[in-house]
């Protein structure tokens, strides 16, 4: 197979299995490739590694396909033919007209994958329902997690960010230019004091959200490196606060975790939001202040018991903001057992997040 | 244009090991003249990369580290405006036209250059270290982006100012935000992980000439395993160093479970991680750290 097609078979591939491969990029491999000795596996795997991919999360799905595309094609007579190839296109990386012709792959929208099936079976991640996946693919899942909390803490931190131009301190500026003759060579700024956000999540970690809830405490602890003033509590009928809890470890096995060590299953041990909520309330309504924004997670399904509503009343009168995360769809909503439509008026927003992707998307509307 | 083993050799003597993986991009920088983003955990030798690499090349090593806060003033230029507010006074009763004046202090000496003016303005090419470049906001970022893609920087009083010659330039990462997507185009990408076993005994030789080679093999062995353990703050190679190195001092050979556990604070820095290890090592009483 010619040489042009099958990087372009490779790009192609990295694309489909969500790999973002801009046309710059592809121009960027191409001109690198030339100017290397193809033979040596180590050069070929980081040329295109370092052109290519610029994010480490992406380093398993980029070795998978590379180690199949170049089993397959980087046989000798294709190495060979490479050679030749390379002999008759000087390598002249400054010369742009010397690769227009490695321009390739442009066709093909760039993007992150769609929610099309990639050819190994495998689908996007980011995109899979939490209620139906296997173990693996839960692995696969909270090993986007970091990356989420991040680009979250990110905006957070932006958003606290905006306006933060410093001002002149007049007073303290005139009366230091006393000493210098009136000349205010020393300028002070007014100190703006800029708090901390605070929040605080509660997480169901019953059963019937167990998916979900394994990722939920991935993203708190994950959250928690990034945020000083986070507090986290998990229930099932009963609450517990379990900040500090998950501060190493496999994420995966967090929720097993917070079973074990957290006093979060009561008489019962079915889900029982009110009394988890009202329980809540009385052990830890004093740490919720003006400038509280809570968070919390699960599926409201209650096992038609006391939903609690008063609770959630006195919280939001208390906090800044509620905002609710449901990992059902909401056209499941209010069927059976769930009661969220009780919750919803008392609570800012309420988000379904089936798949990590809403959930990002839910989170980065906060 | 040297190659691929040049470089490593080079790269050698200039005291940092490297892969091939590492030489090759460092290649590629250097043919495609593009900066090398460099990401991976703390400690593994991201700044130093560019060190050497300034060695190698006999430039001059510039250096920002950046900061949350980090401005144009502190990175690029800044008037300096004490100095600009005292010759004012000391022309006023000189009858200067306020033009003159302006034209005055509007010059180079009232100009604080910092890294990245001084980088771009340099007569010689240099390596231009951007460390850290995580820490900054997002409008520093797009700034920077600018930058390197223009190696011009324009100052309003004065004109712009366009790099006689290209600088290398590295800029590491610690990955505790997410970057510009535009910024990783342009930068060729090197993801640093903790070496293998042997490219660590290999370092702790380079650094610690004196050290017995039985001592190196051991303490890149035993640091290997701790890594694979979940700690808060996974060991360093610079903490590997100073742990061979205080070995070294003791008059160690050998690694036993006696001198790990009276050493423990060299490698790891929290006490939670000292706790965990020390449990182990009580439990286990050998270095295997199974975990």
């Amino acid at each position: 197979m010619p040489v042009l097609q099958y990087l372009q078979a490779f790009f192609e591939e990295l694309r489909q299995q969500g790999i973002p491969v801009t046309t710059s990029q592809v121009r960027d491999c191409c001109q690198a490739v030339l100017l290397i000795d193809w033979m040596q596996r180590d050069y070929f795997y980081s040329t295109l590694f370092a052109t290519l991919v610029k994010d480490y999360s992406y380093k398993q799905a980029f070795d998978q396909v590379f180690n199949r595309f170049f089993e397959e094609y980087l046989s000798p007579q294709n190495l060979e033919h490479l050679e030749r190839f390379k002999q008759q296109k000087p390598a002249r990386p400054e010369n742009e007209t010397a690769v227009s012709d490695y321009e390739i792959g442009m066709g093909t929208p760039m993007g992150k994958g769609g929610s099309s099936q990639a050819p190994g079976g495998q689908k996007n991640p980011l995109e899979q329902d939490f209620g139906q996946v296997s173990e693996a693919e839960l692995a696969r899942i909270e090993s986007f997690v970091p990356l989420l909390a991040r680009r979250l803490a990110a905006k957070f931190v932006k958003k606290r960010k905006r306006n933060d131009q410093s001002k002149i301190d007049f007073r303290r500026t005139i009366r230091a230019s006393l000493s210098t003759g009136g000349v205010p060579v020393n300028l002070f700024t007014v100190r703006k004091y800029r708090e901390k956000p605070v929040i605080l999540v509660i997480c169901d970690v019953s059963g019937s959200v167990m998916n979900f809830s394994c990722i939920s405490l991935a993203l708190i602890a994950s959250l928690e490196r990034f945020f000083q003033h986070i507090e986290s509590y998990a229930f099932i009928d009963e609450v517990a606060d379990i900040t500090g809890l998950l501060l190493s470890g496999n994420p995966l096995n967090f929720r097993g975790h917070v079973l074990r060590n957290a006093r979060v299953i009561g008489a019962t041990g079915y889900t029982n939001y009110g009394h988890s909520l009202e329980e809540f309330h009385q052990r830890f309504r004093h740490r919720m202040h003006r400038k509280t924004t809570v968070l919390i997670f699960g599926d409201a399904r209650n096992n038609w018991q006391e939903n609690g509503t008063w609770v959630l009343q006195d919280i939001k009168n208390r906090v800044k903001k509620v905002y609710w995360f449901n990992p059902e769809p909401a056209s499941v909503w209010n069927s059976g057992d769930s009661i969220i439509k009780e919750y919803a008026p008392l609570c800012d927003r309420v988000f379904a997040c089936p798949n990590l992707l809403e959930l990002e998307k839910s989170l980065a509307k906060i | 244009m040297g190659n691929i083993q040049d470089i490593r050799e080079k790269m050698f003597q200039a005291g940092y090991i490297c892969d091939d993986k590492v030489a090759t991009v460092l290649f590629l920088a250097e043919a495609l003249q593009k900066p090398v983003l460099v990401e991976g955990p703390a400690g593994v030798g991201k700044t130093a990369i560019s060190q050497a690499f300034s060695r190698v090349k006999g430039l001059p090593l510039i250096r920002l580290q950046c900061y949350e806060g980090l401005d144009e003033a502190k990175a690029l230029y800044e008037w300096n405006y004490k100095r600009q507010l005292l010759h004012i006074q000391a022309v006023s009763n000189q009858n200067l036209s306020v033009q003159e004046i302006e034209e005055d202090i509007f010059s180079d000496t009232f100009l604080l250059t910092r890294p990245l003016l001084k980088s771009i303005a340099s007569d010689s090419p240099t390596v231009m270290l951007i460390d850290e470049i995580d820490k900054v906001d997002f409008e520093f970022e797009a700034m920077l982006l600018e930058l390197l893609s223009e190696f011009q920087i324009t100052i309003p009083e004065i004109g712009t100012i366009t790099a006689k010659h290209h600088p290398y330039v590295f800029l590491t990462s610690n990955a505790t935000r997410e970057l510009s997507e535009a910024l990783k185009r342009r930068c060729l990408y090197l993801y640093l992980d903790f070496p293998s076993k042997e490219m660590e005994q290999q370092i702790l030789m380079l650094k610690i000439p004196q050290l017995p080679e039985q001592l190196a093999e051991k303490v890149a062995q035993v640091v290997g395993r701790l890594r694979k353990l979940e700690l808060k703050k996974p060991p360093s190679i610079a903490e590997s160093i100073d742990w061979a190195s205080s070995l070294l001092w003791l008059g160690k050979e050998d690694l036993d479970v006696e001198t790990t556990l009276n050493t423990l604070s060299t490698i790891v820095k929290y006490r939670e991680d000292q706790e965990k290890l020390e449990r182990i090592i009580y439990r286990e009483r050998d270095l295997n750290f199974r975990g």
